[in-house]
């Protein structure tokens, strides 16, 4: 490899011994280094094993932490783009408002005006997570989504989350062993149950299983913290978004995962949670009314792939 | 003795009105009361009979920065009230973003009786803090058709969504009726609750201004609408909204015959309907309507405010019950 000809200046100079030389003492050096690294790293696992023991029991929230956050949860959040496919197509040029529709401009507005309208009932049910606040939280919810389409895609994702804790969760969360109370187990089935009943009138129905208190209440009794599960449920919001992006073509799914790594998204969720944690349901509201025009108007698409 | 005027209350900004209907069958006013800076007006002898006018003011025209108007509103059973205003409520600047204007109203509608709040849009000046709430309660059978609905300002003074906040809720709630028959739901019940939140304050620099957050829409409205008199109004806005043409459709047919589609417009209302598109079109008017849990929610948006105020008056005109029932007076703020 290395000859009269190397390109390196420094040895340009030096004779044929010279290198042999050198070749010599780096191959040493090498095996000096390796020596240490292996010594290293046997001692830090050595040391992290003292300070940390391997779990004697599973850590049920970081587990489910992990489930509810993973996109293959089958929630179908897949199929809705919260209001982004009638966004560009009212930003086609035979467009009303805006000539020039882009996701950079739409995520900051979406993501914000989701945590306005329904991040308070995600902190609320998590914070008392009892059958009778999930079920006026769910009522409230279902009296303050004034659209048709934002109320199909809420219901359609809470079903399928109640289904999922009913189906898949609860049954396998050990009734004797896991932290789980009994109390909590049994709020969330007879809210089944009132779900499943379908009491009230076709006006006001008893409980429409919407995703927001459901998703608190089930983090909530699942242990993981009232932070965390409002990050995750942004999160899972700025998913949806970006994914119904790539398949309506308007980036590549290495752009996507550059928007989902980059520090906007993070301090972007960070601060709706902060302006949001205090706010009472009672207060929340729509901050884009444009959103509602969109969301509302996804109706009149001629042609769509997403059902919001 | 009885004074020619109405009583005052002593808090400033509370009214008080009651409606009920008279032994004549129409409907006339049984309280009404006002204090400083809240005006109320009713003609004493009114052109039409159909509902009770009220005129909604407030001294100069506007509400000054930590003004608090608090209206509470009865309606009797079977009396119909309407209230309007004269000119937009302009709200003016707050010296400090910590005084807010508020304006809020407190309606009960007994069984039968119906309210027709028509007013002018409230117009928010720069720099202006302003929150407004509306709860209506309902008995059985009772209606209300609210608009709500707000401008980007006053735009000859360059103002465009320059306010520091403005808030705006609106609540429907069902209620047992009075007396009882037991067979009514027998608790309150909220049906709707419509809440719009324009705050300058950006939490993060990400976020669009409030300004492009609006998207050159220069008025944004809401119609509420519920209860048996204003049921054919609510089925003729979701009518609409479902004729309205498919965005994004391509229309292959040649020059010709669109113009011979045109002159076939039969009906006086498909010809509306035409010359309306055309409208919403040119004044890039948005707009939608959704039924939700039993109150029909309309939505809208334009740049104009001019052109918000026409296609509203021209959808509650062509559709024409407002008129029936509550006299032409109470769209006197939308033509």
């Amino acid at each position: 490899m290395t000859t009269g000809k190397d390109p390196i200046p420094l040895q340009s100079h030096e004779g044929e011994s010279d290198v042999e030389n050198e070749i010599a003492e780096l191959e040493r050096r090498l095996a000096a280094a390796k020596a240490k690294r292996c010594c290293s790293s046997r001692s830090r696992v050595e040391l992290s094993s003292l300070l940390e023991q391997p779990l004697s029991r599973p850590d049920l929230s970081h587990h489910f932490h992990l489930l509810l956050s993973d996109s293959a949860l089958p929630l179908g959040s897949f199929a809705f783009s919260s209001g982004l496919e009638s966004y560009l197509a009212h930003g086609h040029k035979s467009n009303p408002y805006h000539p020039h529709t882009s996701f950079a401009a739409f995520l900051p507005l979406s993501v914000s005006s989701y945590a306005s309208t329904t991040l308070p009932f995600v902190l609320s049910a998590h914070r008392n997570p009892t059958l009778s606040n999930l079920a006026e939280l769910d009522d409230a919810q279902d009296a303050s989504i004034i659209c048709t389409v934002g109320r199909r895609a809420s219901i359609a994702q809470g079903r399928a989350l109640l289904g999922i804790w009913e189906r898949s969760f609860s049954p396998s969360l050990s009734p004797t062993s896991s932290p789980v109370s009994a109390a909590a187990r049994d709020d969330l089935k007879s809210f089944a149950l009132l779900v499943k009943k379908g009491g009230g009138s076709k006006e006001t129905p008893d409980a429409s299983a919407h995703l927001a208190p459901l998703f608190g209440a089930i983090c909530s009794v699942v242990g993981l913290s009232l932070q965390q599960t409002a990050y995750i449920f942004l999160f899972g919001h700025v998913k949806a978004l970006v994914s119904a992006a790539v398949r309506a073509g308007m980036f590549g799914p290495y752009q996507a995962q550059k928007i989902l790594a980059g520090d906007t998204v993070q301090e972007l969720i960070t601060e709706m949670i902060k302006r949001e944690w205090e706010t009472r349901v009672e207060k929340a509201g729509q901050n884009v009314p444009v959103m509602d025009l969109w969301f509302g108007r996804h109706e009149v698409l001629y042609s769509r792939i997403f059902n919001s | 003795m009885n004074s020619p005027f109405p009583k005052s209350t002593s808090v400033p900004g509370e009214g008080h009105l009651v409606a009920k209907l008279l032994p004549e069958g129409i409907s006339g006013l049984e309280t009404f009361t006002y204090q400083y800076p809240l005006k109320l007006i009713s003609p004493s002898r009114p052109s039409e009979d159909e509902s009770v006018l009220v005129f909604l003011l407030s001294y100069g025209g506007g509400l000054v920065a930590g003004d608090q108007v608090n209206l509470k509103v009865d309606v009797r059973p079977k009396a119909k009230l309407t209230i309007v205003t004269q000119g937009h409520t302009k709200v003016f600047t707050s010296t400090s973003p910590d005084i807010v204007t508020r304006q809020d109203m407190h309606v009960h509608i007994a069984s039968e009786g119906a309210l027709c709040l028509l007013p002018d849009p409230v117009q928010p000046f720069a720099g202006s803090v302003y929150e407004q709430t509306q709860i209506f309660r309902l008995e059985d059978n009772a209606s209300i058709c609210l608009l709500d609905w707000v401008t980007r300002g006053r735009t000859a003074r360059g103002e465009d969504w320059s306010f520091v906040r403005w808030v705006g809720r609106n609540e429907i709630w069902t209620i047992p009726t009075a007396e009882g028959d037991g067979k009514t739901e027998s608790r309150e019940r909220l049906l709707v609750r419509d809440a719009v939140i324009l705050d300058s304050n950006r939490s993060h620099p990400e976020l669009a201004t409030l300004r492009d957050s609006m998207h050159g829409v220069g008025i944004v409205g809401t119609l509420l609408l519920r209860g048996p008199l204003v049921k054919s109004v609510g089925d003729f806005f979701l009518a609409e909204f479902a004729a309205l043409p498919r965005l994004g459709a391509r229309d292959f047919r040649s020059d010709a015959a669109k113009q011979a589609a045109a002159l076939a417009h039969s009906t006086p209302r498909e010809k509306w309907r035409a010359e309306r598109l055309v409208m919403e079109r040119d004044s890039k008017l948005l707009w939608s309507a959704a039924n939700v849990r039993g109150c029909v929610v309309v939505k809208f948006g334009a740049p104009e405010v001019e052109d918000g105020r026409l296609w509203i008056g021209s959808m509650l005109q062509e559709e024409g019950s407002i008129s029936h029932h509550f006299g032409d007076h109470a769209l006197m703020c939308v033509r």
